[in-house]
């Protein structure tokens, strides 16, 4: 099958939020279930009122039928988002965030925007981290190296975004650089 | 821009003529330079393609001089301000400035050689960052609104754009713009 060239090295978003949609959440489920077997592991019982942890994409299933409430993981809160987000306009290189805190926060927020407090601030938080990294990467790219690349505390969604061009962009910088070391002629070889 | 026999960036690049001076005599060779038949002479100077001088130049049959594209002028032009410099004119046939001067470096000796590296590189990576903007930014509007996006040193730049860095503005805004369109997607309907 012929790919874009631009999906070629790297894979799409709505594949990458399939994968973060593995990761376990604590819901409050409203109704009950036997301990289940899925593809993935075995879940439950669902007791209300009792919590549970379940995999995110059964988490907003079940929200969606309005069957459980969703709680938030312990980073999506205006307090934590907002110390994240003085950290990464005040620091020049990336500050830690969750490693798929794109996807997670986005399938919350459709879904349950009613238990998270303050959805709109989270929102625009998240929007304004997320411009603020953008603008630390594209500073990353002016200093492109061709033997080595290092950014630190990037997300699933960064990484992915900035793969194709990145890598791109290195492999000509390796055809354009020219090593000190004598070349054989006969070699034909590209330093 | 590989050594890969099937690149076809590669074939285009070595496609630009050069001038070279044929150290011997060359019977009957004279249609080389388009036209005229009979020898080639000893110290004779001819344009020829690239492809053809490449091993003309290892066999120690003719000596090249700098083509235009990477003349003293073309330099000073770029380390002046790399991003006013229009690399597709440089070239013919829709622009492989990188590409070409790749082959020529692989030409030169150890010295002239790092030179010109050092000036590709030096070129790169001060045009990435604009591309990778462009790119960008083209990621955001819809096909309609085209013309409203430039000013005038914006169009020039992308007008003057090499192949190379045509095909990384591609990747950026590929991918630039399929993160761009799941951000807006809500789930809440789909599912």
């Amino acid at each position: 099958m012929a790919l874009p060239p631009s999906l070629r090295t790297s894979i799409t978003p709505p594949e990458l939020e399939l994968v973060a949609s593995e990761q376990l959440v604590e819901i409050v489920p409203l109704v009950s279930m036997e301990r289940t077997a899925f593809i993935s592991g075995a879940y439950g019982p669902l007791r209300p009122p009792t919590k549970c942890k379940v995999p995110l994409w059964m988490a907003s299933n079940l929200k969606l039928k309005k069957k459980c409430h969703i709680v938030p993981p312990s980073w999506l809160n205006v307090e934590f988002l907002q110390e994240r987000l003085l950290r990464e306009t005040t620091d020049p290189s990336f500050s830690e965030m969750p490693f798929r805190f794109a996807e997670v926060a986005k399938i919350l927020l459709d879904v349950a925007p009613d238990d998270l407090q303050n959805p709109e601030k989270i929102r625009m938080l998240l929007k304004d981290i997320r411009e603020a990294r953008q603008a630390k990467s594209r500073e990353g790219l002016s200093k492109l190296d061709h033997n080595e690349l290092m950014l630190p505390n990037l997300c699933a969604m960064e990484i992915n975004e900035i793969r194709p061009f990145f890598v791109r962009g290195m492999s000509v910088l390796t055809h354009l650089t020219r090593e000190p070391a004598p070349v054989d002629p006969n070699a034909m070889e590209q330093m | 821009m590989d050594d890969d026999y099937y690149s076809i960036e590669s074939i285009l690049a070595e496609n630009q003529k050069i001038q070279c001076t044929f150290k011997i005599d060359v019977p009957e060779m004279g249609h080389l330079d388009g036209g005229k038949a009979g020898d080639i002479k000893a110290l004779s100077k001819v344009q020829i393609p690239l492809w053809l001088a490449y091993i003309l130049v290892y066999s120690d049959y003719a000596d090249f001089t700098i083509p235009p594209p990477f003349s003293a002028r073309v330099r000073n032009a770029l380390n002046a301000e790399p991003r006013s410099v229009r690399l597709s004119a440089l070239v013919g046939q829709g622009g492989w400035w990188y590409g070409f001067g790749r082959m020529i470096m692989n030409l030169l000796n150890d010295v002239p050689a790092e030179e010109l590296s050092g000036v590709l590189t030096k070129t790169f990576r001060a045009r990435l960052p604009d591309v990778i903007d462009q790119a960008q930014h083209f990621a955001s509007l819809h096909a309609t609104s085209g013309t409203s996006a430039g000013d005038a040193g914006a169009a020039a730049f992308r007008e003057g754009m090499d192949g190379t860095e045509r095909e990384l503005f591609q990747l950026a805004q590929d991918s630039a713009r399929r993160t761009k369109a799941w951000y807006e997607t809500s789930e809440r309907g789909r599912r």
